[in-house]
């Protein structure tokens, strides 16, 4: 009783928030001159046109860009991942010299609003070369830039039972062992986490790509979706639809595939005993 | 396969089209400049020149097309294609002239025209023009000139434009209204509109309220005998702002113009969001050419007429522009380029009226002669009714106007929707956009 | 354990310390902090973006003082902002965390179900969501619709648009939902069967038990939810259309700066605004912090 109470809850939850989601489908199913006339879910006059349409468009078509939006998202969880677990551990479980400086300067490199570092960044890379490259968009993340990570990462690891270091320890085992044989295994939660947020904030991410990318072979999803619109001009909202709807499943696939590694989770008595 | 088929037929076919327009090109060329002033040839090393504008695919395609006709012609000289929607255009192109890597051409509009030209980001053309290099002499006169700034010339237009209001022609005959017609004064105009919206079973408005539009405000003013820019300060008094808040508030009283919520919907500017697009209203208050887009979406039949008042006030304006960075390496090249797509009517076959009315009025001729599309013939017939009308055109908005246009909003909205009074709405607008324009 | 033992075990955890901290410090350094830092020089001077570097000029102070007694619109926009965070934050935060408890469990399609959930996360700041937002909240939309309202269109209207922004907010709840999930993953089962062994119900041990585990992850997302909902520019820009309208009602703080910096080309005043939204962050930040110590209880005993 109480279960089928905690389902309807769930169920009618679920519907306010995907009706939002499903009107977005059924419009990329409605002519163009439905799609700006009315706001109704029901496409009056269905037509698929704007699937074929959209996924063929701008010369190089749209598989094109799931590939490159893809390849950097990829990419950016690994280095992401990698990067920033290694400053992490430093934070939550090693004492060295100057450590609340350093976890200070971190926080703050969140709270600067990005906007006034896209000139700044744009002139640096420009003197590593990196522009009309992906280096722009990929070497930092290989570098821990993105603090938001480490510090998820440090609250992670500051729940790791003490014990088990100490356990360790009087085996032998040294910072870089600890590291190894505690750490990664435990932070499971925290990299599925750290690696689920990396992809889909790649895979939305508008301006940085934007600037950075300027070969139409080269330039990902979010750019090209806003290539069908010219607001003052030719705007093809069909077609836009329609591919923001499919820019979706990857992303979602990768969540699905992913959150599956927080529901096996992790047993901290396993590794004690 | 296909592709590369498709592409050596066009290639083809852009040799053959080159191969014919040389002769009509020289043609043009030679008008009224004395030949001895042809400065010594472009050097004919191979060369690639960055060539960046805003759009969508349509304009991509033709835009590419038309600079491949260049490389036909030029083949040691290529391009380095990027556009974008129009949304972050700007914003890119500031962070690429900041990061001292500005693309050798670039599309530009009226807004940003000053802002680029005044802080010395544009190359001035004058020594081209002068030297033949760049010929603007079939350009309607006050178009080309619409491109100077203190005396430089910072852009050459692509083609024409001038304010239109678009209206619902369809639903006019259905609701047994007369459409408007040029030349009809404001209070005419706001007349016509007050018995739509009984007529229509409080449906719809008779007309959108452009009293957020800078262009309506512009006209306005300039049938009194003002200008909206007057030695980079607002040339109207608070008396006059105040009563032009106050003309669209009585608007809004009688029913002939709708409720701000309905307003701001289409204030924004947006094709896909004008009343007369999604039905809310009989007219919207837009520029002439953008018929063709805004037909597209929607099933009625449109007309296009001038702004209300008299018709004198409008000018050829330019649509927009294309700048050379004055930083370039390849100026001489990229001013070439430039002559080219203004003066090929080759160009102006694939461009149509994309980039507005072709600026060459050889070449508007030319593309008159093989437009099909209905709607495009309404905008050509309209434009071609207008140039007979046009009157002096205004300097080109100063620095800040992009701002003082969005202040404009902000404080015209505030009126409609009650939070503040036409005066004190008017004050709060002359005092802001003077700081922005100063 | 004799001294010097422990002595060169703690210069070894200070070398560790280092070499695990390298590629983010290279990163700053090399990175990070040159653009930061680079930023504030430029927010005491008259940088706009576009004239040469020889025509840069210092104010001095000039672009800081403007904001507090100059400029009318800033002052607004940090009304807006304040409101918005205020709101918007502990919102969103309980819709995760009631959402989390509701998935926790493993049961059939609960994979499915966090990922429905996470669906309108997924949109981002997309163009397409400003049409999908605007149709919901439109006069005749799924809003006044559904509640069977005559209500206006609430995204044009000034007095309800920074609302249907919050709403906006709690409607893409999916990052802290994803990372309180995997907070109560942490919690070690064992802790749940000795509270049961001892007897005590479901809300005891959620209040002893839950809440404690969970407090780490309840502190990050506290912290980030803040800084984003103070810095919230993407569903303000999306939904307005970069203009904070109608009648800046939605002009969230970064909205205008980045109107400032990149429309109005005041790239100076812009990097100014955003110095000073440094530092009222650090601030909050560092109160929350220290508050941090007296509810937040770590694994590791520390605090």
């Amino acid at each position: 009783m109480k279960k089928l109470a905690k389902l309807i809850a769930l169920l009618g939850l679920l519907a306010i928030v995907l009706y939002p989601l499903l009107w977005m489908l059924a419009t990329s199913f409605k002519p163009a001159t439905e799609i700006v006339g009315s706001i109704g879910l029901w496409p009056a006059e269905p037509t698929t046109e704007h699937y074929p349409s959209g996924w063929s468009s701008m010369d190089v078509g749209f598989g094109r860009f799931f590939l490159n939006s893809t390849i950097i998202a990829g990419l950016t969880v690994l280095a992401n991942c990698a990067s920033c677990l290694l400053a992490a551990y430093a934070f939550a479980r090693l004492r060295f010299r100057a450590r609340k400086l350093w976890f200070a300067a971190m926080i703050g490199t969140l709270l600067l609003p990005g906007h006034v570092l896209i000139v700044p960044q744009y002139i640096l890379f420009k003197a590593f070369n990196w522009i009309d490259t992906t280096a722009p968009l990929v070497v930092p993340k290989m570098l821990a830039t993105e603090a938001f990570f480490i510090f998820l990462m440090v609250q992670f690891m500051r729940g790791i039972p003490r014990e088990l270091d100490d356990a360790a320890r009087i085996d032998g085992a040294g910072p870089y062992q600890l590291f190894w044989r505690i750490i990664v295994p435990l932070s499971k939660p925290a990299l599925v986490t750290s690696a689920i947020f990396s992809f889909i904030w790649t895979w939305n991410d508008f301006f940085t790509q934007l600037i950075y990318l300027n070969d139409l072979e080269k330039i990902t999803v979010p750019v090209a979706l806003r290539n069908f619109l010219d607001s003052t001009g030719q705007t093809s909202l069909g077609p836009m639809f329609a591919m923001s709807v499919l820019s979706l499943l990857p992303v979602f696939a990768f969540f699905v595939a992913f959150q599956r590694m927080l529901v096996q989770g992790i047993n901290t008595t396993g590794i004690k005993g | 396969m296909h592709r590369a088929a498709m592409s050596q037929v066009t290639s083809r076919r852009a040799l053959l089209l080159g191969a014919l327009s040389v002769p009509v090109l020289a043609a043009c060329g030679g008008g009224g400049e004395p030949e001895a002033q042809t400065p010594a040839p472009l050097s004919t090393d191979p060369v690639e020149l960055s060539v960046f504008w805003w759009g969508a695919e349509a304009r991509a395609k033709s835009t590419e097309e038309a600079l491949k006709l260049y490389t036909a012609k030029n083949p040691n000289v290529t391009f380095k294609n990027t556009w974008q929607g129009n949304q972050g255009y700007f914003d890119k192109l500031a962070t690429l002239t900041a990061g001292g890597n500005a693309p050798d051409l670039f599309q530009i509009d009226d807004g940003a025209l000053s802002e680029y030209a005044e802080r010395n980001v544009t190359l001035d053309l004058t020594p081209y023009r002068n030297n033949g290099r760049l010929d603007v002499s079939k350009f309607p006169e006050s178009l080309w000139k619409y491109g100077e700034i203190d005396g430089k010339l910072a852009g050459v237009s692509t083609g024409e434009n001038t304010p239109g209001v678009i209206y619902n022609k369809q639903l006019c005959q259905e609701l047994g209204i007369a459409e408007p017609k040029t030349g009809m004064s404001w209070a005419e105009f706001i007349t016509w509109a007050e018995p739509v919206y009984a007529k229509s079973g409080n449906k719809v408005y008779g007309t959108m309220d452009p009293s957020a539009d800078y262009k309506a405000l512009w006209m306005w003013l300039r049938q009194q005998g003002k200008e909206l820019y007057k030695d980079k300060k607002i040339g109207a008094s608070k008396e006059d702002v105040t009563k032009w808040f106050d003309l669209w508030a009585d608007a809004r009283k009688r029913g002939a113009a709708p409720t701000a919520d309905i307003i701001h919907e289409a204030n924004g500017g947006d094709v896909t969001k004008q009343l007369v697009v999604t039905g809310k209203a009989l007219t919207s208050f837009l520029w002439a050419n953008q018929i063709t887009d805004v037909q597209k979406n929607t099933k009625q039949t449109l007309g296009v007429m001038a702004y209300p008042g008299n018709p004198s006030a409008q000018w050829a304006r330019a649509a927009m522009y294309f700048s050379v960075a004055r930083t370039s390496a390849k100026k001489d090249r990229a001013v070439d380029v430039i002559n080219f797509l203004v003066n090929s009517p080759e160009v102006g076959k694939l461009w149509g009226a994309d980039r507005g009315l072709s600026a060459n009025l050889d070449v508007r001729k030319a593309v008159a002669d093989t437009l099909t599309d209905p709607t495009a013939k309404t905008a050509f017939a309209f434009e071609t009714d207008m140039a007979g009308k046009f009157g002096q055109a205004p300097p080109v908005p100063p620095k800040g106007h992009v701002k003082a246009r969005a202040l404009l909003i902000t404080i015209a909205e505030s009126v409609q929707y009650g939070k503040a009074s036409s005066a004190d709405a008017a004050d709060q607008f002359i005092k802001e956009a003077n700081a922005a324009l100063g | 354990m004799p001294r010097s033992v422990k002595g060169s075990s703690r210069t070894r955890e200070g070398v560790a310390g280092y070499v695990f901290l390298s590629p983010w410090l290279i990163g700053l350094m090399g990175i990070t902090a040159i653009p930061m830092l680079g930023s504030l020089v430029l927010s005491f001077t008259s940088y706009d973006l576009l004239s040469p570097w020889e025509d840069l000029e210092f104010v001095g102070v000039r672009n800081y003082v403007r904001m507090f007694t100059e400029d009318p619109h800033y002052l607004h926009a940090v009304t807006v902002t304040v409101v918005f965070a205020v709101v918007a934050v502990p919102l969103k935060l309980g819709a995760a965390l009631g959402v989390a408890l509701l998935l926790n469990r493993e049961q059939r399609f609960t994979g499915i179900f966090r990922g429905l959930f996470y669906l309108p996360s997924l949109l981002g700041g997309s163009v397409a969501l400003a049409l999908v937002w605007r149709a919901m909240w439109a006069k005749d939309g799924a809003v006044n619709t559904i509640l069977g309202l005559d209500g206006p269109n609430w995204i044009n209207e000034p007095d309800y648009a920074l609302g249907t922004l919050v709403m906006l907010a709690i409607w893409q709840f999916g990052a802290p939902m994803v990372i309180f999930l995997a907070g109560l993953k942490q919690i070690p089962n064992e802790l749940y069967e000795a509270a049961s062994v001892d007897g005590a119900n479901r809300w005891r041990s959620f209040w002893h038990i839950t809440l404690p585990g969970l407090s780490p992850v309840i502190f990050f997302n506290l912290v980030l939810e803040t800084i984003n909902g103070f810095q919230g520019f993407t569903s303000a820009y999306v939904v307005s259309g970069g203009t904070g309208g109608p009648v800046d009602s939605t002009l969230m703080y970064t909205l205008y700066l980045y109107q400032s910096g990149f429309t109005d080309y005041e790239m100076g005043y812009a990097s100014a605004m955003a110095w000073v939204f440094l530092v009222a962050i650090a601030i909050i930040t560092a109160v929350m912090f220290s508050t941090g110590k007296f509810w937040v209880h770590y694994g590791d005993g520390s605090s």
